[in-house]
This record gives C-alpha cells, sequence and structure tokens, in this order.
C-alpha cells in the first residue's frame, strides 16, 4: 500500500497577498502560456467554456456556476492508458508525460471537489494516470457568486483557503492575488516578477456566500440520516422521475466511475485502451456476465448516488463528496434537486435529536405563481409552480404565506395528477386573501403542506359518484371531479349538484358549462336568488335531489359546502337509502398549522387537519360539533 | 481470405451508402480489410455468398420482399445501414399522409408506377445480426460496427441517451429554450450534431432499450406538451412506445 500526498493539498499558512490589475493578469498569462498550456473559462460558440486560452484578453474571471467542471482537465472522459499493436507480438506502449498545464478559473466549490478527487483516486494505490496529471497541472482560485441553484455554503465549500496555487479575488480596483503554495509563489515570480516584489496586501476575510437554497440542517448530520432512510419511499418517487440520462453524474466534479475499453485504429493494426466516463444511473453499469443486473432499478440507482455522495465517502474521508455547486439539478430535467431531496428526508425521518434547527416545519417553501385567472368579482384561482412534487389527494389543504400578513389554508381545487402544481382559489376578504388578489404570475408566496386527509379515489373504482357542492364548496370537488375524470373509465355514472346564492358567485363558470355539455358526467344547477341569466330553476340545493336518479347502495356521495348545507342534505341522502360509510363530508375548520397541534381546528376530539377535512359521515356523526349551526 | 461484404439498397434516399463513400481515405483502410463484393451505388451487381451483408432502406413492395430474403440466404451476418433499415424511418409517411395522395404531391400526376405499400423495417423480414442507427448513419460508427464484425466483439451500440453527449459537448439543453427535444429516450452515438446545429433531437437513432417513457412524458408535461404532441414526434422516424 502506497499512498500519496496531494501536490497541492497543504493549507496556505504562508500565504501573501499582491494586488495586480487585469492588464498585468492578461499579461501574466501570456507569460504563462510560454510555458504551460493555459485554460480557462471564455465564451465560445455563444457559451461558456473551460478551455484552452489563446488570447488572455478573452479569459473570463468572473463567470456563472452553471459552467462545466474542470474535471475534464484532471479525469478526461477519454484517457488512453496505453497503445497496442497487434500482428505476430503484441506490443504495448505506454502513454506520454501529462502536458503542464494552468486552470485559472476555479471556483472554491470545484477547487474542493479536486481535494475529493484526491481523496478517492491517491486513496490506496495511487491512480497514476490522474496523478501525472495533478502533477503537472497548477490550479489558480478566483471567486463567485451561487445562483438558485448553488448549496454550497451549505456544504462548506463556499470558500477555501487552501487546495490551490493561486487565488484572484475580485478586489475595489483591480485584484489581490494570494498564494497557495510555493509552486504558486514560483509561478508569480516567473511569470510576474514585478508583483511578486510588490509589497504584501491585507488578507480579506473569507467570504460566507449568499445561497438562497440550503440544508435545512448541519452538514455532518447527513450521514446518520442516510443511515436511516435506506428504504424510503421518497426512493421510489425518484426513481419513477429519473431519465436515466446520467446528466448528474456527468456534470459533477466529483464522480469519476468509469469503464475501460479498447478501440481499435481504422486499419485494425492496432488500438488504444481507454478509460471513459462511466455512470452509476446508465443500464449496464452494474451488468455482469450473463447478463444480470445489480441495480437495475432507477430509484435504486438514485439512492446509491445519494448515499455514496453523502454518507460512504463521508464516512471514508470525513468530507461530503458534494460540493454543492448544483450542476446536476441545474440541467436535471426532472429537477431532482439533492437539496430537496435531503430536507424532505431530513423533515420527514430525521429522529428527533438530528433535528437541530427549531421552527423548522413551520418555514414555508417559496413558489412561483404562474397564473391567475378571474372566476367571479370576488374570486381569483392561482397556479403555483412546486419546486418539487407533491403527493396529495382531493381534498387536502395547503398553507399559503405573505410575510408580514401571515399564513391561510386553501384547499386544494386542482387535480392530484399533476404533483408539480397546486391551484387555489382565493376569495379577497381579508387582508392577506386581499394582498394575494394584487399577485400576478411571476410573484412568489410561501406554501407549507399538502396536509391533512383527502378522499381516496382509489376506493371508488366502479361505484357511481354523486358530488353536491355548495358556494366555495365546489373548490374541494373540482379537485376530486378532475382527479375522477382523468381516470373516467374506472367509475360509473358522476353527477355534479351545485348550489350558489347568485349566478355572480358561480365558480369555475366555463368548466361548468363544459362538463354540462359533455357525457361524461351529469351536472345540475340551483340558484337561490331569482331571476339569473342561465335560466336555472329558482331554490336551494335540495330542489336538485327531487329527480335524482341514484342507485343508493351503489353511490358514493361527497358533500362539501357552507356548514348549513349538511343540516339539510345528509338526512336526504340517508333517507334516500346511502350507505353511511359512502357518505363523505368535508369540514374544513381554520387549520392554521397543519401538524395537528396548534388546536384550532378541533371538532369535539377530533383534530381535523390529521383526519380531515374529508370524514365519512359515520366517523362524525357522534360529533356534537360536526353540524353545528 | 479476406472476409466479403456487400451493401444493398432498397427504399430510402442512399445516403447512408454516400455517407461510407465519404468516408474516403478511411474507407480505403476498410479495403485492406475486406472484399467488396456488392455496392450498386459503385459497381455492378453478382449473386456471391457474402460474410456480411449491409443492408440499407426499408422494405415496402413484395418485390423488395423477395429479394431481402434471398440476401438473407446468401449472407451470413445481416447488418442494417440507417433509420430506414432499422425503423421503416421517415418512409413511414407513406403510411400517415396516404400513398397516392403523398406521391401525387412529390411527383405529380405521371406517379403511378412509384406506388409503393407500408414501409418496414429489415428485421420485420427476416432476422438481423446487427444494426447500425441514424439518417444518416455516422461514418465512424459504421466502422466501429465493422471492426466488431472483423474481430467477432459485440456490435453494442451506446445504451445512454443522447443527453449525454449533449452534456459531454456542453451544448445547452434544448428544453432550456422551450423546444421539445427527444433526446431523453434516445440512443446516442451521433455527438449530438442536430444539437450542435441548433435543431433538436428527432429521434433519428431509434430508442434507447429502456426508456423512461413515464418519466419522459412527465417531463414533457412540466413544458406544457400532451402526450399526443409527443407521439406526432415519435412518428418521424417510427419509434414505437407504449401508449399508455
Amino acid at each position: 500500500m502506497r499512498t500519496t500526498q496531494a501536490p497541492t493539498s497543504a493549507a496556505a499558512e504562508s500565504s501573501t497577498w499582491r494586488a495586480l490589475s487585469r492588464v498585468e493578469i492578461d499579461l501574466f498569462v501570456r507569460s504563462m502560456m510560454t510555458a504551460y498550456e493555459v485554460v480557462g473559462v471564455q465564451k465560445k460558440h455563444g457559451r461558456m467554456t473551460m478551455d484552452k486560452v489563446e488570447d488572455p484578453s478573452e479569459l473570463l474571471l468572473e463567470f456563472p456556476p452553471q459552467v462545466h467542471s474542470p474535471k475534464k482537465f484532471l479525469f478526461p472522459n477519454w484517457q488512453k492508458l496505453f497503445r497496442f499493436s497487434l500482428g505476430g507480438k503484441v506490443h504495448l506502449e505506454a502513454d506520454k508525460a501529462a502536458v503542464p498545464r494552468v486552470i485559472f478559473g476555479m471556483h472554491p466549490c470545484d477547487l474542493h471537489a479536486v481535494q475529493v478527487l484526491d481523496d478517492c483516486l491517491f486513496e490506496g494505490e495511487a491512480d497514476s494516470v490522474y496523478r501525472s496529471k495533478r502533477e503537472a497541472t497548477l490550479l489558480i482560485g478566483v471567486d463567485c457568486l451561487p445562483d438558485e441553484h448553488c448549496f454550497c455554503s451549505s456544504v462548506g465549500t463556499d470558500r477555501t483557503d487552501s487546495g490551490f496555487d493561486l487565488f484572484f479575488h475580485r478586489a475595489d480596483e483591480g485584484y489581490l492575488v494570494q498564494s497557495g503554495s510555493e509552486r504558486g509563489e514560483a509561478l508569480l515570480r516567473r511569470h510576474a516578477p514585478q508583483i511578486a516584489k510588490r509589497d504584501e496586501e491585507a488578507p480579506l476575510p473569507l467570504q460566507v456566500k449568499p445561497c438562497e437554497h440550503q440544508l435545512d440542517f448541519a452538514v455532518d448530520a447527513l450521514a446518520p440520516l442516510l443511515g436511516d432512510v435506506y428504504d424510503h419511499h421518497l426512493w421510489k418517487e425518484i426513481g419513477e422521475r429519473c431519465l436515466g440520462c446520467g446528466a448528474c453524474t456527468l456534470l459533477c466534479p466529483t464522480c469519476y466511475c468509469f469503464n475501460v475499453e479498447d478501440r481499435m485504429d481504422d486499419d485494425l493494426a492496432g488500438g488504444e485502451r481507454v478509460r471513459t466516463w462511466d455512470s452509476c444511473q446508465f443500464d449496464h453499469f452494474t451488468r455482469v456476465a450473463g447478463g444480470r443486473d445489480f441495480r437495475s432499478d432507477q430509484a435504486d440507482r438514485q439512492r446509491h448516488r445519494f448515499f455514496r455522495k453523502y454518507k460512504y465517502l463521508w464516512e471514508k474521508h470525513e468530507r461530503t463528496a458534494c460540493v454543492g455547486c448544483g450542476r446536476c439539478s441545474r440541467e436535471c430535467l426532472a429537477n431532482i434537486a439533492p437539496v430537496n431531496v435531503l430536507n424532505r428526508l431530513f423533515v420527514e425521518e430525521a429522529s428527533p435529536e438530528l433535528k437541530a434547527l427549531p421552527a423548522n416545519e413551520y418555514q414555508p417553501d417559496m413558489v412561483e405563481i404562474i397564473a391567475v385567472e378571474d372566476l367571479t368579482n370576488q374570486d381569483k384561482l392561482f397556479r403555483l409552480r412546486l419546486n418539487t412534487p407533491i403527493y396529495f389527494t382531493p381534498g387536502m389543504f395547503v398553507a399559503i404565506s405573505i410575510f408580514g400578513l401571515g399564513e391561510a389554508p386553501f384547499t386544494i381545487a386542482s387535480s392530484s395528477d399533476d404533483d408539480m402544481h397546486v391551484e387555489i382559489v382565493v376569495r379577497a376578504k381579508g387582508a392577506l386573501t386581499r394582498a394575494l388578489h394584487r399577485l400576478q404570475p411571476g410573484d412568489s408566496v410561501g406554501l407549507r403542506g399538502p396536509f391533512g386527509h383527502g378522499f381516496q379515489v382509489e376506493d371508488f373504482t366502479g361505484r357511481d359518484l354523486l358530488l353536491v357542492a355548495g358556494g366555495l364548496g365546489l373548490v374541494t370537488l373540482r379537485s376530486l371531479l378532475l382527479s375522477l375524470l382523468a381516470d373516467r373509465q374506472s367509475f360509473g355514472t358522476i353527477q355534479l349538484l351545485y348550489g350558489v346564492r347568485n349566478i355572480d358567485h358561480m365558480l369555475f363558470q366555463k368548466e361548468l358549462l363544459e362538463w354540462h355539455g359533455s357525457n361524461q358526467l351529469d351536472c345540475r344547477f340551483a340558484i337561490k336568488e331569482p331571476g339569473n341569466s342561465w335560466g336555472v330553476p329558482t331554490g336551494d340545493i335540495t330542489h336538485l335531489f327531487r329527480n335524482l336518479d341514484l342507485q343508493p347502495q351503489l353511490t358514493s356521495v361527497a358533500v362539501s359546502g357552507p356548514a348549513g348545507m349538511y343540516r339539510f342534505v345528509n338526512p336526504l341522502l340517508l333517507r334516500m337509502g346511502v350507505d353511511e360509510e359512502a357518505l363523505f363530508l368535508n369540514l374544513e375548520r381554520h387549520m392554521k398549522c397543519g401538524l395537528g397541534k396548534c388546536g384550532k381546528c378541533r371538532i369535539n376530539d377530533v383534530c381535523v387537519c390529521e383526519t380531515g377535512p374529508i370524514f365519512p359521515y359515520s366517523k362524525v356523526k357522534h360529533l356534537k360539533e360536526a353540524i353545528e349551526r | 481470405m479476406k472476409p466479403r461484404i456487400g451493401f444493398f439498397d432498397f427504399t430510402g434516399c442512399e445516403g447512408c451508402q454516400l455517407t461510407i463513400l465519404n468516408l474516403a481515405e478511411k474507407l480505403l483502410d476498410v479495403l485492406d480489410l475486406v472484399e467488396v463484393v456488392e455496392f450498386r451505388e459503385v459497381q455492378g451487381h453478382c449473386n456471391e455468398d457474402l460474410d456480411i451483408a449491409f443492408v440499407e432502406g426499408s422494405i415496402c413492395r413484395p418485390d423488395e420482399e423477395k429479394r431481402l430474403r434471398m440476401i438473407r440466404t446468401r449472407s451470413k451476418k445481416l447488418i442494417t445501414l440507417g433509420a430506414c433499415a432499422d425503423l421503416a424511418g421517415i418512409n413511414i409517411a407513406h403510411e400517415e399522409a396516404g400513398g397516392v395522395e403523398l406521391a401525387m404531391a412529390v411527383y405529380g400526376s405521371d406517379s403511378k408506377h412509384l406506388q409503393g405499400g407500408q414501409a418496414r423495417p429489415v428485421s420485420a423480414i427476416v432476422p438481423i445480426d446487427g444494426r447500425i442507427p441514424g439518417c444518416p448513419v455516422d461514418g465512424q460508427e459504421f466502422l466501429s460496427i465493422l471492426h466488431a464484425l472483423l474481430l467477432d466483439r459485440p456490435t453494442n451500440l451506446p445504451a445512454f441517451s443522447l443527453c449525454v453527449e449533449c452534456k459531454l459537448a456542453e451544448l445547452p439543453c434544448t428544453f432550456e429554450q422551450g423546444i421539445v427535444c427527444l433526446g431523453p429516450v434516445v440512443r446516442a452515438g451521433c455527438n449530438a450534431l442536430c444539437i450542435e446545429g441548433g435543431d433538436r433531437c428527432r429521434g433519428c437513432r431509434g430508442l434507447v432499450d429502456n426508456p423512461r417513457e413515464s418519466s419522459y412524458h412527465r417531463v414533457l408535461e412540466t413544458f406544457n406538451r400532451s402526450v399526443d404532441d409527443i407521439l406526432e414526434e415519435y412518428r418521424t422516424y417510427n419509434l414505437r412506445i407504449d401508449e399508455e
């Protein structure tokens, strides 16, 4: 066993700081180009990429974090291991020595990533191909500004005082260059002698980066957290979303798993044995001779990726193998973002002693309003785009925050089929709802949830459905109805009865007309105040029960409306022969915390946000407060 | 004796054979390794036994079917060349648009002799021993498949999706520009040529072995596309998916 010290891993205790201008940096780069291949970030074909520098003035020292990682120079995708020739005796030919190179443009996270590669590739028998590149390469750091995918400040990689040969900090006028190694000092002396002779400047303090994306807990809680969640259902959910494209691992600055294969010359006289990047997300990665695949499920592959980054390598090297650069989530079409995954695992599964941050469960997630529609002159429909999918059943609710005005519960009005969006209906009544009415698409609100217990749509399979809605109660039943219509053939007849005080209060008028005109369901309306323009008979909702064609034993009924409505509707339905177990009531109360704690939504001894707001009649009929005045 | 190979074309534009001719000097290296017995695009035809037959084009008429069976009988290995032979390719438009109308639109009224039937992939008629996908094929991939055949190695194609090659080429994702791309479910190997050129992936190389269709459809929904929209896109090259 042999271990190799990484060339630039020694902490820069004696680092020096000197001022210089951008013009002087260009001269420094030009001089280095005589002795090294200098690579750095430049704009090519309209995009920023790290590549060989031809003109120092085109080298960018400030660039956004989405530029692909410098891994490609230290551990390239295509690495010749040796050449061979066929014909007669097989002849092997070693690769030439690595090109002396300067990587000018390492963000702090990428410098940390090199430490992870060092940990893994120098461990045990050092990988000599990597070592030769690493030793022939000087690393020059530059600073950066995190974007919405970065979470470097959560994993402690937003800054560094070691791991580089030189580091260029932006200063008020020009730059300060910090030396990080003897090689870095020597590079300055040789290629920028005037600057090396310059008086030293005072060091800048290490700055904490302002990441908006953060882990909700300390990074050292990660390994123990993952130890508890090997069988968590979240992996399956992620596995179902994952496209298996492997972009996450290819873009990761610390992923290095590889394949080795022979590539032949065109004349088949010889060829190269090459090392190419591979991915634990690919089919074939874990396939063995005979065709068996030891990790064929995408859920298991994603879990493996997370466990390796945050648990296995942490336990081995006491360093998280993820540097929080956000490249994986930035380019993931399925929106699989480590911070969201880990935070969700933490909220759902972490043992109490790990949950160090108080009030975590009260913190909303900021979500974007993507559409606003006027339903009536006092009701608006808001469509919200979620950052992570949520799983809900119709009848469940979310808590919406406007900071300064507080938080209020809103029933989800949209179909449970779409887990990346929710729609809510807001009637402008109080300060918070009036403020919501002033918001536009593009604005953000806080969201917690989903909370509660809704309709179990799969229990309705094969049954007839009667939906009875009064006023705003339609919001809940719209979610149910959309979910039923998404799988229409699974159910028998569907009837919707909807009663409102006056026609101006009617929600979802366009959809009601569409449903009415379709052969998917039977829609009937009642309007209490006389003289409506739809020609609907005047009267309350009980009028709609008169000519109802119903097979009571085959029908499940959902009732959602103002408290008074239940007093008339429930006895009617029970008299018609509807089963108490098949009659579901929406008993919304003021569900403040959604966590079963605050006590505001209790009906006698039942906590609505835990067991409701959707209840079978049989479960609540004994509660005196359930169907009160 | 050098292995004997032949190139055959059926319904198609012969662009795949042209791609192989365009290999120029590299093709001369190939000629040191094999004997080209038949290649209609450059020489006449004979009826000899072959070690490897490369078949281009989709099979549309009974006489084509018969000729293909003959080629199969006299060839040890049969490899499809290009999307038409592999998937029936864009010739499937014949079926979609209605054969007579399409022939009229393209060739005018004097097109009765150009009538074809339903386009089918080669594998629907005879067993095949390997595939070189693409519209047209990639010359380098043709060479590596030929090498594999000559060395008796498996003729494996990349098992991963086009997204991999986009990432390696550091190309911005087509989806970021609001354009729907088949890349996440289509087999890599073209070095993301169309994406590099500013287009989207239209799927000429066929689906990966294990396309994650439900994940892909979920992504499409987040980009406000329906499954129907994408089925239309699959049709260009006759890609077959589970229609849920």
